[in-house]
């Protein structure tokens, strides 16, 4: 810390407004070449189980032109949520009526079988579009998900080399830190027209990071988000945090 | 639109995300700038209108080191009033509400601040399902004071957003204004250092950044939109 006069404080903010400015309209100008990537049509038919029974990935739009999944980690053997996507979905939990009224849908997606993602979002409070791709490759061929063996395969390796998050979360989901890594967060994003559903986009990891809601928040406050290496360690499901 | 073969899509991607790793770098690089900025000691006594109670600016911080304040417009100059704030404010903290739960943890109280009165924003966070904290300035000087910075603008109410040119007719003395600030408490004294307005907010709201992601973009805004989330036609929702 550093303490200034209004006027310091006011020549340094100058200085910060102009980049600011600057990467706000990097950002406008990257969201113009996402739209610019090539459409890939979705060959493969694949069903999911909703509220409303099996939907197809067209019928998911549900009367929209475009389609935004979060990929929510929560494994067929998961006992909870990861509390990091947990913390993302309070992020957007509010903002769906919204988007619905921009002519996009968003739902979450997970593998675990539907009642279980039903029981936790009754537990977080949340009234999220959830759907479950337990019994199709959905996850799989957009590479969020993948087998405890191939897992085991990446992970061992580089076990010493993981954040502390890993492992805690693997505890926090009722796994161990392979079961847990079978899944990844991620999301994507779909457009349909004349009947063809195409996939236009796809993120992972710090590509993320515009849902986390915490985050660019954080980064405006006197200290930053002060994470060092035991970032996201502090994360906890909403309902379990102490006041 | 151009259709295109999964390997023509992964090598458009793979730039694409070359771009995005810099631009999360360089929010990163300006979040340490942030931190550099001088601390400016608060000298001037301000009491909000509280659920509590009357609180100052160091009772806000609520036990913590930090603390957050968006400036939602809610006054006789907002449409919605006396019922209502502001509907683009009322989009950002459809977006807020479920993050802030997460700061409280992490030694940062969280505030909205308005000019109606605290009866007012209480029904009206009722109605629309949030739970942040919610306070009124009231008659004190707390929203120009962190809104315009010099002498001149204080008494004339002018140069919202660091003077630009945008708003140069918009006088703060009548109007409302949405923003951020950030305060911190050292020794019992409150510094301020941070504040951004208009698009600086649009990182804080995930439905431009969700947008910014859709095959579509933001595109034109259909008409009417954004509204208060209560207000859409059944049919869009």
């Amino acid at each position: 810390m550093n303490i200034g006069t209004r006027e310091e404080w006011q020549e340094a903010r100058d200085a910060l407004l102009a980049e600011e400015k600057e990467h706000t309209r990097r950002g406008d100008e990257l969201a113009r070449k996402r739209q610019e990537l090539p459409w890939v049509p979705v060959e493969k038919e694949y069903k999911f189980a909703t509220e409303d029974g099996e939907k197809t990935l067209a019928e998911l739009f549900d009367g929209r032109s475009q389609l935004l999944v979060y990929h929510f980690m929560f494994g067929p053997d998961y006992t909870a949520g990861c509390p990091t996507c947990a913390a993302t979905a309070d992020s957007v939990n509010g903002v769906l009526p919204h988007l619905n009224a921009h002519d996009v849908t968003m739902l979450f997606v997970s593998t675990a079988p539907l009642e279980k993602l039903q029981s936790y979002e009754r537990r977080m409070g949340w009234r999220l579009p959830w759907v479950s791709a337990g019994d199709n490759d959905f996850n799989l061929d957009l590479g969020f998900s993948r087998s405890e063996e191939q897992t085991r395969e990446w992970v061992e390796p580089m076990f010493d080399q993981l954040p502390p998050v890993a492992a805690r979360n693997a505890k926090d989901t009722g796994t161990d830190v392979v079961r847990y890594l079978t899944e990844s967060p991620g999301f994507s994003a779909f457009a349909l027209k004349d009947g063809v559903v195409y996939q236009t986009y796809s993120t992972t990891a710090r590509g993320l990071e515009f849902l986390m809601g915490y985050y660019p928040i954080l980064d405006r406050s006197p200290r930053g988000r002060d994470e060092g290496p035991e970032f996201q360690l502090w994360i906890r499901p909403h309902d379990e945090y102490e006041r | 639109m151009s259709v295109g073969t999964r390997e023509e899509w992964l090598a458009a991607r793979k730039e694409l995300l070359a771009d995005e790793k810099e631009l999360t770098r360089r929010s990163d690089e300006l979040a340490h700038r942030r931190q550099e900025l001088p601390w400016v000691p608060v000298e001037k006594e301000y009491v909000f209108d509280t659920a509590e109670g009357p609180k100052t600016l160091t009772d806000l911080f609520d036990g913590r080191s930090q603390l957050l304040v968006y400036h939602f417009m809610f006054g006789p100059s907002v449409e919605g009033w006396p019922d209502a704030g502001c509907p683009g404010c009322s989009y950002t903290a459809d977006s807020l509400d479920g993050s802030v739960t997460h700061l409280a943890h992490r030694d940062v109280a969280f505030v909205a601040v308005s000019r109606a009165p605290i009866e007012q924003l209480h029904a009206y966070r009722e109605r629309m399902g949030w739970s942040f904290s919610w306070v009124s300035y009231g008659d004190s000087d707390f929203n120009i004071d962190f809104s315009v910075f010099t002498e001149e603008g204080r008494r004339t109410g002018k140069g919202f957003n660091f003077g630009t040119a945008k708003h140069a007719d918009m006088d703060l003395r009548e109007e409302e204004l949405h923003g951020l600030s950030s305060f911190v408490l050292e020794d019992g004294v409150v510094y301020h250092t941070y504040s951004t307005y208009d698009r600086g907010t649009d990182v804080l709201n995930a439905t431009w950044q969700l947008l910014d992601r859709t095959p579509k973009g933001r595109g034109e805004d259909p008409e009417g939109w954004p509204r208060r989330h209560d207000e859409y036609p059944e049919e869009d929702t």
